[in-house]
């Protein structure tokens, strides 16, 4: 234990030397001096009311990139996340969980106030991060990772069967986290039926109108920024990927004598 | 001897990110147990990531990109592209962790379905073990 | 000298030192909490390269998420690596 901090410290020593030795021979290269041309590109026009035909009409610009420039590319993560979990509810498929109460299980009560009083702050944060995904930092992905956090704590403090009592099952985890992506799959092909219902021209995931598309969704909503697709793309996301990892971890807390007992009686070496 | 301590700094922060890949990729290939992979392959990740982020970075004074007037005037917007650092790494990454972290999670169920048919979680034994 | 690249450098030597202990130990769960503690210091490194999107994501994940899911993981099969 001792002998491996020592090691530690002598490591971190000889990468201070290195990059000593390093700076004195003429550095690793010019660090951090401006940014590519695409990136002026993008910054340019995140949100450029003077240039309407190529703006993302989002001063967030990492938000504009993920559901708006490269939203196909997003679009296929997604199918990656969503095929991850279809892979983990295969490994279960088939396992039946009783029914029980929760009272007698989880940690102390005293652990159970305090996760009943966190747990109201955690939901307000994550929908504001939602919500504002496309005017501040965030995003459907950061408010999902800050959801998931959620039932991790339920399960830790009151055992996994409390979430069966509130109702919480894996089915509805799993249809929540459908209507999520189905929001995704309408809100790419809202653009396309305004055009084929004008008779103009419109692209797939088209949020602002461009050049030969004149199709665009709105920005503003009254006075408020909402950011055409953006907006609907963050809440979609949010609840995929906060019941996905629900799902998730509701098959994680999966007991291990119950899973073993169930595979012996199937008599099936998976 | 005169150096540029600013140099000296991110040099520092560049190669010792280099060597947390090393380690990490050590930690994946010559430790026997599954779940000390499982960790190895986490900071690999993480790291990689960070890569991605530090090869968009400005030198400061920078800013994050995110325009902070929303009626942007044509000045607003050359200064935010002078000063902002790269969006494109930040956008890349979003996404990469959290995906990364669901996949994680099926890697987890795949090792639990390991032990529960080999009865252990060494490399070694699973291979002399033959289900 | 500029304080960003000061910190920056602290804490990816911190997280180095975080790396190789969760690498070279034996109890799990202590690899696990090192590798928390590497998690904490990128995310302090993410934060000075101006990136707080990814900060909000990755704070949660890797602080929260993961390391709870790999103590289950570990409460279920084995504590120890056998080397």
């Amino acid at each position: 234990m001792k002998k491996d901090m020592i090691v530690a410290v002598c490591l971190a020593i000889v990468i201070v030397i290195m990059s000593y030795i390093a700076t004195l021979g003429g550095g690793l290269g010019p660090l951090f001096n401006g940014v590519r041309p695409l990136t002026i590109i993008y910054l340019n026009t995140t949100l450029n009311i003077h240039n309407p035909n190529f703006t993302a009409m989002s001063p967030e610009a990492v938000t504009a990139i993920v559901w708006d420039y490269r939203g196909l590319d997003t679009l296929f993560e997604t199918a990656v996340f969503y095929l991850a979990i279809i892979g983990s509810v295969a490994i279960y498929r088939g396992i039946d969980e009783k029914l029980r109460i929760s009272e007698g299980f989880g940690l102390s009560k005293i652990v159970k106030v305090v996760t009943k009083l966190l747990i109201p702050m955690n939901i307000a944060i994550a929908t504001s991060i939602a919500l504002h995904g496309h005017l501040t930092p965030g995003g459907g992905f950061q408010a999902g990772a800050a959801m998931a956090v959620i039932p991790m704590l339920l399960i830790i403090a009151f055992s996994r069967y409390f979430l069966l009592d509130i109702r919480l099952s894996r089915g509805l985890a799993l249809a929540l986290r459908s209507v999520g992506l189905l929001g995704i799959a309408l809100t790419v092909f809202i653009p396309v039926v305004i055009g084929l219902v004008n008779g103009l021209n419109a692209y797939i995931m088209q949020n602002q109108a461009k050049v030969n598309a004149p199709v665009s969704l709105p920005a503003f909503v009254g006075s408020s920024l909402i950011s055409g697709s953006l907006i609907m793309y963050n809440v979609s996301e949010f609840l995929a990927v906060t019941f996905g990892f629900t799902l998730l971890f509701i098959l994680l807390s999966i007991e291990e004598g119950l899973v073993k007992e169930q595979m012996r009686g199937e008599g099936v070496e998976h | 001897m005169n150096i540029n301590i600013d140099e000296f700094l991110a040099n520092i922060s560049l190669i010792s990110l280099i060597a947390i890949i090393g380690i990490s990729l050590y930690g994946i290939f010559a430790r026997p147990n599954i779940i000390k992979k499982i960790i190895a392959l986490t900071i690999f990740t993480d790291a990689a990531n960070l890569l991605a982020i530090l090869v968009g970075f400005r030198r400061p004074p920078s800013i994050p990109p995110v325009l902070l007037n929303l009626q942007p005037s044509p000045e607003d917007i050359r200064y935010f592209t002078q000063v902002a650092v790269d969006p494109l790494p930040q956008a890349l990454v979003l996404t990469a962790i959290v995906i990364g972290m669901a996949v994680n999670l099926l890697i987890i169920f795949i090792a639990l379905q390991v032990y529960r048919l080999y009865g252990t979680l060494d490399v070694r034994k699973v291979r002399r073990l033959r289900g | 000298m500029e304080l960003t690249y000061l910190l920056l450098a602290i804490s990816m030597l911190f997280a180095l030192v975080a790396t190789y202990l969760a690498i070279v130990e034996k109890s799990l769960v202590k690899a696990v909490v090192y590798s928390a503690l590497q998690s904490v210091s990128f995310t302090l490194a993410l934060y000075l390269l101006k990136a707080p999107d990814i900060v909000l994501v990755y704070l949660p994940i890797t602080v929260g998420v993961y390391p709870a899911a790999i103590l289950f993981l570990i409460r279920k099969t084995e504590e120890v690596e056998e080397v």
